[in-house]
C-alpha cells in the first residue's frame, strides 16, 4: 500500500558496565516511531539533538540494527537487510550530514561517484566515465573535474557530489540527514533548490531530517517532530505550522525567527507566554518518564501525542 | 544523436589521463633530492648484491685458508681477511645479499599478516575482534628469545628462509595492533557508511576504503619495520643466535667485533658491515618518508 511504511521502530543501544562489561540499561534511541511515506513527496523529520531522528533514518537503510518494529518499502519488508547487493540499496540512498568525511579522501570524483554504478550496473570504462559526467552536470559541477579529489572541492560542491553519488543508481527514496546544516546559508539555499529540482526530474522521494524548521517548511509536504525518540506530533506543513496541537511543538514553531523588526516584542511576547505554557503544562502533556504519549489522531493527516484523558 | 555521441566523444578526449599512483610517487622521489639519492644507492647495492652474489660461490668464500689469515686490505684482497683467511669483500657481498633478504622477507610477511589480521579485526569489532586479539595476546607472550634459541637448536638445516619465518611468527603482532586501532577509527566514518549504503561489500570496503586510508601508516611503520630488522638479525647474529660462519650475513661480520684486538686493530673486518647497516638503514628510512608523502595528497611536494 505505501510506499515507504515504518511500524512500531525501535533502536536500542546497550550501555555496558560493570566488570564483565554487562549490559546494564539501554539508551532508547528510537522508541515506537511509526509513519509512512508517500511517493514523490518531501517527509520531514523534526526534532532537536539526540531526539533520535539521524537514528531512524540510519536505522531504515540498515546502518544501525533495529531492536523492535518492521519496515516496509514497496510492501517488501526491509527490516534488518544487510546484504550488500539487495534490492533495496539500490532503491534507498542517503546523502549524509558531514560533506568533509563523506567523501573518501583518496578517490578522485569519479571513484566516488561511479562506486554504486561499479557495485551495481557493469558499465564499460567509457561508459562509466560518461555517466559520471552527466551526473555531475546533473548537480551543477563541471565534467572535467573528474580527476580531482575531493579536497579540492568546497563544502557546497562536496555535498553535490555526494548527491551526485546518491541518485547515480536512480534510486526512489533519498534519506538525507540534515544535508545543508554543515553549510553557509547561502549555499544552502543552493543545495536545496537543486534538490529540490531533481526531485521533480528523477521523481524521488525524500525523508528530510533536519532540526532546521526553516529548511523544513521550504521542503517538506509532511511532517513529523520527535522528542526522545518518540513521534509528538505529526501532520503537513500546514497544520504543523499553522496549527500546531502539542506544547512542543508550539515552543518549536515560537522559536522561528522572524526578520520583521518591528514585531520584534511581540514576539518576544508571544515567546514568553509559549514558554510559560509549556513549563505549566509540561506534565500534562508528557508521563512520569518524561517521555510523549502515543499519537491520536484529531483530523485525518494530523495526529497529536495527546494524553489519554483531557 | 550524431552531435551527442560526437560530444561525448569529445568529452572523454579532453579529460588527460589520471596520474598513477607510481608517477605520484616517482614525482615525489624526484624532489626530494636526499630520498632519490637514498634509493639509487639502495636499488645499487642491491642490485650489486644480488648480481654479484650469482657469480661469486659461497663455498669458496666461506672455505678457511691458513696462509691468509688477518690479512690487511690490499692488491689480492680488497677488503682484507679474518681470523680464517677469508675474503671480508665477498662476505660482505654475501652478508650484505643474506641480511636484506631476511629483513625484506621478514618485513613483507609480518607486513602482509599483521594488516590483514589488523583490518578485519578493526573492521568488524565485537566478537570477531575479541577473539582475535586474544590469539594475538598468545603471540605477544611467548618468549621471543627462547624460542630463536631453541629453534636455532633443533632446525637442522638453518636457511633464510627457516629465519625469517620463525622471525615473522614473532614479528607481526605490533603491525597488527597498530593497523587495528586505526580501522577502529576509521570505520565510524561517514564515508565508509556511505559506501555501506552503496551496495558495497565489506571485503571491498575493507581493501578498497579502509587500506587506502590507512596506507599512509602502513607504509611508514613498514619501512620503519625494514629498518629495523635488518638491525634485528644482525643484533641476533650478534649475540650467536644468527647464522653459522658457513653463512656469511652482516650480523656474523660485526660480530668479529667482540674479539678486543679485532675491534681495535683490524678494523677492515668489522667497519664495512657496520658502514652497511647504517647506510642501509638511512637509505630506507628516507625513501620512507618521501613514500609517506606521496601517499598524502597535501603533503606532497611533487
Amino acid at each position: 500500500m505505501g510506499f515507504l511504511k515504518v511500524e512500531d521502530l525501535k533502536v536500542h543501544f546497550p550501555i555496558k558496565g560493570g566488570i564483565f562489561g554487562r549490559t546494564v540499561d539501554h539508551v532508547k534511541a528510537v522508541d515506537g516511531v511509526s509513519f509512512s511515506l508517500e511517493k514523490g513527496k518531501t517527509y520531514g523529520l523534526v526534532g532537536e539533538s539526540g531526539s533520535g531522528k539521524s537514528t531512524t533514518g540510519r536505522a531504515i537503510i540498515g546502518l544501525n540494527h533495529i531492536t523492535g518494529g518492521n519496515v516496509f518499502f514497496e510492501d517488501k519488508e526491509i527490516t534488518g537487510v544487510r546484504k550488500a547487493k539487495s534490492d533495496i540499496r539500490k532503491d534507498i540512498q542517503m546523502i549524509f550530514q558531514d560533506p568533509y568525511s563523506s567523501l573518501n579522501p583518496k578517490k578522485r570524483v569519479l571513484d566516488i561517484v561511479a562506486e554504486p554504478l561499479r557495485n551495481f550496473e557493469n558499465l564499460s570504462r567509457k561508459e562509466e566515465r560518461v555517466r559520471v559526467q552527466e551526473l555531475l552536470e546533473l548537480v551543477g559541477l563541471s565534467p572535467e573535474s573528474i580527476l580531482k579529489y575531493p579536497h579540492e572541492f568546497s563544502g557546497g560542491q562536496r555535498q553535490r557530489i555526494g548527491v551526485a553519488r546518491a541518485v547515480a543508481l536512480k534510486p526512489k527514496l533519498i534519506i538525507a540527514d540534515e544535508p545543508v546544516s554543515a553549510l553557509d546559508v547561502s549555499v544552502q539555499a543552493q543545495v536545496l533548490n537543486f534538490m529540490n529540482e531533481i526531485q521533480k526530474e528523477l521523481d524521488l522521494t525524500y525523508m528530510f531530517i533536519s532540526h532546521d524548521l526553516g529548511v523544513i517548511k521550504h521542503m517538506c509536504d509532511q511532517i513529523g517532530i520527535m522528542y526522545k525518540g518518540r513521534f509528538v506530533e505529526e501532520g503537513t506543513a500546514t497544520e504543523i505550522f499553522e496549527n500546531p496541537q502539542h506544547i512542543y511543538t508550539k515552543r518549536l514553531v515560537a522559536a522561528i525567527p522572524d526578520i520583521d523588526p518591528r514585531k520584534r516584542e511581540e514576539m518576544k511576547k508571544f515567546r514568553a507566554e509559549v514558554n510559560t505554557e509549556y513549563e505549566q503544562a509540561y506534565n500534562d502533556y508528557f508521563n512520569e518518564e518524561g517521555l510523549a504519549y502515543s499519537l491520536k489522531p484529531i483530523s485525518e493527516t494530523h495526529l497529536v501525542a495527546l494524553p489519554e484523558k483531557g | 544523436m550524431e552531435a551527442n555521441s560526437a560530444n561525448v566523444e569529445l568529452q572523454s578526449k579532453t579529460v588527460t589521463k589520471t596520474p598513477s599512483g607510481f608517477s605520484v610517487v616517482w614525482r615525489e622521489i624526484v624532489r626530494d633530492k636526499l630520498a632519490l639519492l637514498s634509493l639509487i644507492f639502495l636499488v645499487g647495492i642491491s642490485a650489486f648484491v644480488y648480481g654479484t652474489a650469482i657469480v661469486l660461490d659461497q663455498e669458496e668464500i666461506v672455505k678457511v685458508d691458513l696462509f691468509a689469515i688477518y690479512e690487511a686490505p690490499g692488491e689480492e684482497y680488497i677488503l682484507g681477511t679474518d681470523y680464517g683467511g677469508r675474503d671480508i669483500f665477498g662476505q660482505l657481498i654475501i652478508g650484505t645479499r643474506n641480511s636484506l633478504s631476511i629483513a625484506i622477507l621478514v618485513t613483507v610477511m609480518t607486513g602482509f599478516i599483521g594488516v590483514v589480521f589488523g583490518l578485519v579485526a578493526g573492521f568488524f569489532g565485537g566478537h570477531i575482534d575479541n577473539i582475535m586479539m586474544r590469539v594475538l595476546d598468545f603471540f605477544n607472550v611467548l618468549p621471543f628469545m627462547m624460542i630463536v634459541i631453541v629453534f636455532v637448536a633443533i632446525v637442522p638445516k638453518y636457511s633464510v628462509w627457516t629465519f625469517s619465518l620463525i622471525m615473522t611468527a614473532f614479528l607481526w603482532m605490533g603491525i597488527a595492533r597498530l593497523i587495528r586501532s586505526r580501522a577502529l577509527q576509521e570505520k565510524e566514518l561517514d564515508y565508509i557508511h556511505a559506501a555501506k549504503t552503496l551496495g558495497t561489500s565489506n571485503i571491498k570496503i575493507i581493501f578498497k576504503h579502509v587500506l587506502p586510508n590507512i596506507s599512509s601508516l602502513v607504509i611508514v611503520t613498514m619501512t620503519l619495520n625494514l629498518a629495523a630488522n635488518i638491525g634485528l638479525e644482525s643484533g641476533l647474529s650478534f649475540l650467536g643466535f644468527g647464522f653459522p660462519e658457513s653463512t656469511p650475513s652482516l650480523g656474523t661480520l660485526l660480530s668479529y667485533a667482540t674479539n678486543p684486538q679485532t675491534l681495535e686493530y683490524r678494523w677492515w673486518i668489522w667497519v664495512p658491515a657496520s658502514v652497511m647497516i647504517l647506510l642501509l638503514m638511512l637509505a630506507v628510512n628516507n625513501v620512507g618518508t618521501a613514500l609517506r608523502r606521496a601517499t598524502d595528497a597535501r603533503q606532497r611536494r611533487g
